[in-house]
């Protein structure tokens, strides 16, 4: 079996961390003997997003994501296409805002995206960061495995963003926050779902202390060519160790 | 209320607190200016005019060590230099240091205020000390949960500096951020390192061109390149300032040193590595880090002053208070050092404090000498004598930072075993993200035996190690400092380390001064 991953922009869109990601993603399918395909796609690369069952891009400084954005509008349609087939994404910070409806700058400027998300995101005075613990959404619940005998339904995370994004009708959260602010500090969401599609503010590593969150978004990126997987348990005691230090912590 | 009284007043705070501190085994490098600052807010603005020269050093990392050179340089050469040299670099930490310094009298102790200032807080503190001569020793990726962004950083010392014409700018030209700040003014000193320790006359400097490779391609020396990993997304070493600051077009490299400091040029504008009045090569580093600097122009013939130039103790013969010396253009000369540092990112901070040093006027021979005899400051490669061998305490606090720690400890022959201990408290940075930014892959080496991960985020960093490469059974998680320390003890290892976060540092070096003097006692 083989998962073909295409990380998008790791040159521009990778703040802090990020690459951690497709690190963890890549490494856990290894680890399930599936062959990975990782390919770094960045500004005017040719590429077709149907080719792939896992996009990953992070989140980036004002300047980068200025160039990324520039390049997104070109490819928007592509990228929806394949969403819209099964393809399975995960996008962070500047990547999640990026690929909703629009952005508000505090100026009152509009930076259109990409449309994939029903979601807009206006610029706020104060940032919202620090650790975050979210309930996950109970449509997600069902497809997340055991991890050694444990049912994690939890994400914890670190946040650091000052735009605040709002959810349309069409999309839901990927998760209901516990502590922290989420989404936009007042609504009690935390990023979005939509088909195989996740957004996210939790930057960095997000799915090193998330194992149960890793195998869900392999799970639903080999889903689309190969139905249904059993992907094999493994060892995720550091993993879990991890999550329930932070947990602990956060109640 | 008159300044001088309220001065006085916040003075005498100071000194309160800084007895309270001492009282209670706290360590008082920040408190006593806090308290002191709510009595006198521009006590700094007061203070800094009756020094004969002040200085400052910014930058992401080796502040703390370019200006623990820096002043020993100066206090070799007969110089007393007030110094927040306990790493407490924002406005709090300059007045503590300055207050300490000042008698009540009204008069300083010394005769040289010397700042290092947080990239943060150079707005603040500058606006305060007006220093005339400022070292940028370079950006990298820090604390963003705290600065947000680099550029933001970058922007806030172009502002800070502007504010001072007449300051002298001491500046690594092999970081093209740091470049950045320079903007055309005159009295700018550029210090970098030349290509694989070939002398200036074979180096082509600021000729950019012939050797390209593209920004991510070749590497000016050998290093610890991360263990093979599924594509190359994470055998990336982290590079910032990959785009040229004038006009955004990807910057070309002839070669680099690490992270983005090389020598490199934009294709499309002209931007380059300016030419270099100070630079370094011949360097070897083992035990002992050696290296030549080569001088070029009036920097090479400017005045001496030393110890041995019948400066009184206490040094009080004035230095020209007015500017310092232009260039015009002159043969170049070289310098010889040798320096008991390791790691090739001290080459950098002995090269940024002789620039600042060689400005200032300290002969040749002062530099050298002092450079022999520098200690190194709290955890900066510090060595200790512990469980009847040697063991390293090293700062890390951002990607590059410890992949140079990195690098330089697998160089090293011999087993070895770690503590890493990452706290994630204000002064860490709440954010550990950065872990997964560094070559921890090296770790998975085979010289290197057990890894016990310690301190809040002892959790966190374990499960980075496995993403890594490093094998599980290597890995032990012991979040308590003494804990820690014991299981380093136990290990079969030649050569121990312990690499600890900024909050970790400290306690780390007390508590392994206090268990290594135990093990001697036992050794009679």
């Amino acid at each position: 079996m083989r998962i073909r991953v295409c990380h998008l922009y790791p040159d521009l869109l990778n703040l802090y961390g990020d690459r951690g990601n497709v690190l963890i993603f890549c490494r856990r399918a290894e680890w399930r003997g599936i062959e990975v395909q990782l390919d770094l796609i960045s500004l005017s690369d040719q590429v077709r997003f149907t080719d792939y069952d896992f996009i990953f891009t992070g989140g980036g400084a004002d300047l980068d994501q200025g160039l990324v954005s520039k390049d997104l509008e070109m490819r928007g349609p592509v990228l929806i296409d394949a969403v819209e087939h099964g393809v399975a994404l995960l996008c962070i910070c500047g990547g999640y805002q990026l690929l909703g409806r629009y952005y508000r700058a505090q100026d009152g400027a509009t930076l259109p995206g990409v449309g994939l998300f029903d979601l807009y995101t206006e610029a706020g005075s104060r940032r919202l960061k620090g650790n975050i613990l979210l309930d996950l959404d109970p449509e997600l619940k069902g497809g997340i495995m055991p991890c050694r005998g444990q049912q994690l339904d939890t994400l914890v995370g670190f946040e650091n963003h000052s735009g605040r994004t709002f959810l349309g009708e069409t999309v839901r959260p990927l998760a209901r926050v516990i502590r922290g602010n989420g989404n936009n500090g007042d609504d009690g969401t935390e990023g979005v779902n939509y088909k195989n599609a996740f957004g996210t503010y939790l930057h960095g590593p997000f799915l090193s202390k998330n194992p149960h969150f890793a195998d869900l978004l392999i799970a639903r990126a080999l889903f689309r060519r190969h139905g249904s997987v059993d992907l094999a348990p493994l060892d995720d005691t550091l993993e879990i160790n991890a999550h329930r230090v932070m947990e602990r912590r956060l109640r | 209320m008159s300044a001088w009284f309220r001065l006085n007043l916040a003075l005498l705070t100071a000194r309160l607190v800084a007895a309270a501190c001492n009282l209670f085994h706290y360590p008082g490098t920040s408190l006593p200016g806090v308290v002191a600052l709510n009595v006198c807010p521009n006590a700094v603005n007061l203070m800094t005019p009756a020094y004969e020269r002040v200085l400052a050093v910014t930058g992401t990392n080796g502040k703390t060590t370019t200006a623990n050179l820096l002043a020993h340089f100066l206090r070799a050469a007969g110089r007393p230099v007030a110094h927040n040299a306990m790493g407490a670099n924002m406005l709090p930490g300059v007045a503590t240091a300055l207050f300490q310094d000042r008698q009540f009298n009204g008069q300083p102790r010394s005769r040289i205020a010397l700042l290092e200032v947080d990239e943060g807080s150079v707005g603040k503190v500058f606006a305060a000390a007006r220093p005339e001569l400022v070292i940028v020793t370079n950006y990298f990726r820090d604390q963003l949960d705290r600065y947000w962004e680099m550029e933001r950083t970058i922007a806030l010392l172009r502002e800070a500096v502007a504010a001072l014409p007449r300051a002298t700018l001491v500046l690594n030209a092999d970081d093209p951020l740091v470049v950045a700040v320079d903007q055309g003014r005159a009295q700018v000193r550029y210090f970098g390192v030349l290509k694989e320790n070939r002398p200036v006359s074979e180096n082509g400097i600021g000729q950019g061109g012939q050797r390209a490779v593209a920004a991510d391609g070749g590497a000016g020396r050998q290093g610890c390149e991360p263990a093979a990993t599924t594509g190359t997304a994470s055998t990336r070493e982290t590079r910032e300032g990959r785009f040229c600051q004038r006009c955004g077009t990807a910057l070309t490299y002839n070669y680099f040193h690490f992270g983005q400091l090389g020598d490199y040029f934009c294709s499309n504008c002209g931007f380059r590595r300016p030419e270099l009045d100070y630079a370094a090569w011949g360097i070897s580093e083992n035990e002992l880090l050696c290296m030549s600097v080569s001088i070029r122009g009036a920097s090479a013939s400017a005045p001496d002053y030393d110890a041995a130039a019948a400066v009184p103790p206490g040094g009080t013969v004035p230095l020209r208070k007015s500017r310092l010396q232009t260039a015009p253009d002159g043969e170049r000369r070289e310098l010889k050092l040798t320096a008991p540092l390791r790691g090739f990112f001290n080459v950098y901070n002995v090269l940024a404090a002789t620039a600042a040093a060689k400005e200032l006027g300290v002969s040749d021979k002062v530099i050298q000498f002092a450079a022999r005899c520098y200690k190194p400051a709290t955890g900066r490669m510090e060595d200790f004598e512990f469980a009847g061998r040697r063991c390293t305490l090293a700062l890390i606090k951002n990607p590059v930072g410890a992949n140079e720690v990195l690098k330089t400890l697998i160089q090293t022959g011999g087993a070895k075993a770690l503590v890493i201990a990452i706290n994630d408290l204000a002064a860490d940075g709440r954010d550990v993200s950065w872990l997964w930014d560094a070559d921890f892959a090296c770790l998975a080496d085979p010289s290197v035996g057990r890894v016990i991960c310690a301190g809040l985020r002892a959790a966190d960093f374990a499960v980075c190690l496995k993403y890594a490469g490093v094998p599980l059974e290597r890995i032990e998680v012991a979040p308590e400092r003494p804990a820690s320390l014991r299981r380093l003890a136990a290990q079969q290892a030649d050569k121990l380390y312990v690499l600890a976060t900024y909050t970790n540092l400290f306690d780390y070096a007390r508590l392994l001064g206090r268990l290594g003097s135990a093990v001697e006692q036992h050794a009679h």
